[in-house]
């Protein structure tokens, strides 16, 4: 019996086993090169997970390079911003004016005179008596509100107010308003409709 | 089972780490987006959509509007344009030799010579676009010849693309312009235009509604499927209604019929009027067009 077994069986070497062996060198060579071609491509390309970053802008600092840095619409945003902290107050955000508080603005033609000499006076002086604001009186005193502001920030408010609210009038520059500060002088009285109609528009 | 740990686990970090990159990721990036600013300017945006509109969203999105129209405008570029707005001494005639001795480097000479070709038979008519140039130190050396030659120009930045070519949108989409989208239709196919700034390429309601009741009567080659179903057929009474629609003949009701808007055509316009692309934002910056003074 044992005979006829030995005869017909294969010999045993028992049941295999894995063993460990080392991962071929080309392998490790490609998925290091794999991964450093995905590190450039992350650098190029992700923005650095920044929400701001969108293609085709690379990174923050690619993007920031294209932020305007200037110009007319700035100088309007300024300009809006200092009014609704000072003189929208009185005149309104919306520059219509409040009864029994202050005249409009939009469409005054006061503010959308061709020269602003005369606007600029009233800020900076303040405004005493009665004045005539598209057709109506107004009899209200004004306290010299833009005469503690820096120039650039007063002419700003006056561009704002000569370009919104479909008032359509030439801006104003900073230089100006050192001009029309120098001339008003220190301890000047507020300024009157006379006194002001006198003087070039 | 030696090995149904490690089996889990290699599953859990794969399901995991998708998670944390579709999920997790983006809603750390803008899971609290809030209102953003218009840049130059201290308007808020994108502003929250009046009701109608809001209910209009609900409509596109039940018409399945976002199956053929996208509301997502693509950008590749940016790009300097240099704008003539005044010429001092210079008479539009000569202006094209002019504009060629601004540079003599012999590397510049195909840029100039495009210009200068592009000037000739000019009437002087400004502002003129003087050139596009995606090379930002070439367009301010541009500006600078320009300025100390006594012309006025002004460079403004534009964004580029096929999308904005096609006037689909003065800049591409980002996260800020989904803000009130409850859900987002961003859509996926474009077998209609895209709709990113529709409010402002077509701006009237009274066009939105007749183009969805009859898209071929303001669109000829439109394929749109008419929106029948969103107005109403009715014998006019005393006085025709003020929002009955005001159709070409051929697409017109019978006598004695006008075709009015239900709500839910009203709305859906109101809420296409709300579709805006025009602002400049920090993240997606262009130089508007302001009012020449």
């Amino acid at each position: 019996m044992s005979d006829k077994n030995k005869s017909c069986s294969v010999p045993s070497t028992g049941e295999p086993t894995a063993t460990r062996a080392n991962a071929p060198m080309w392998i490790i060579v490609v998925t290091l090169i794999l991964l450093f071609i995905g590190g450039i491509y992350f650098d190029r390309h992700s923005g650095w997970f920044d929400a701001k970053v969108y293609a085709p802008y690379a990174s923050a600092e690619t993007l920031d390079a294209y932020q305007p840095k200037s110009g007319a619409a700035a100088f309007i945003a300024r300009g809006k911003k200092t009014y609704e902290a000072v003189c929208g107050i009185c005149h309104g955000p919306d520059g219509l004016g409040k009864p029994g508080q202050a005249p409009p603005l939009a469409g005054s033609e006061w503010v959308t005179a061709s020269g602003f000499n005369r606007l600029a006076h009233i800020p900076l002086m303040g405004l005493a008596g009665s004045i005539k604001v598209e057709g109506k009186d107004w009899s209200l005193n004004m306290a010299a509100m833009g005469a503690a502001l820096p120039d650039e920030d007063l002419a700003a408010v006056l561009t704002y107010i000569r370009s919104s609210w479909g008032n359509k009038a030439s801006p104003v520059a900073g230089d100006d308003i050192k001009k029309v500060r120098a001339a008003i002088g220190a301890g000047a009285q507020p300024a009157t409709v006379e006194g002001l109609t006198k003087m070039p528009e | 089972m030696k090995t149904g740990v490690c089996i889990f686990l290699a599953a859990f970090v794969a399901l995991g780490a998708s998670w944390c990159g579709f999920v997790l990721a983006p809603v750390l990036q803008l899971g609290g987006a809030k209102q953003t600013v218009i840049l130059q300017s201290t308007d808020n945006w994108p502003l929250q959509r009046t009701g109608e509109a809001t209910l209009g969203l609900q409509v596109y999105r039940a018409n399945g509007c976002a199956a053929c129209h996208t509301e997502q405008v693509r950008q590749t570029g940016m790009a300097d344009e240099v704008t003539l707005t005044g010429l001092g001494i210079r008479k539009p005639e000569d202006f094209s030799a002019f504009a060629k001795s601004l540079f003599v480097l012999p590397e510049l000479a195909n840029f100039t010579n495009a210009i200068a070709a592009s000037l000739n038979g000019w009437s002087g008519e400004l502002p003129k676009t003087l050139f596009i140039t995606g090379d930002n130190d070439l367009a301010s050396a541009m500006a600078d010849r320009l300025k100390a030659a006594g012309v006025k120009s002004e460079t403004r930045l534009i964004a580029t693309g096929a999308d904005i070519a096609r006037g689909w949108g003065l800049r591409q989409s980002v996260a800020a312009d989904y803000l009130y989208d409850q859900p987002v239709q961003l859509g996926s196919l474009r077998a209609g235009p895209d709709l990113a700034n529709i409010g402002v390429r077509a701006p009237d309601a009274n066009w939105q509604l007749q183009h969805l009741y009859a898209p071929k009567s303001v669109a000829p080659n439109s394929t749109m499927p008419s929106f029948k179903f969103l107005f109403e057929v009715r014998k006019i009474g005393a006085t025709p209604a003020p929002d009955a629609l005001n159709l070409p003949k051929e697409f017109a009701a019978a006598a004695g019929f006008e075709i009015v808007p239900k709500p839910e055509a009203k709305q859906l316009a109101a809420y296409l009027l709300s579709l805006k692309a025009n602002v400049p934002l920090y993240e997606a910056p262009f130089t508007p067009v302001t009012v020449a003074k």
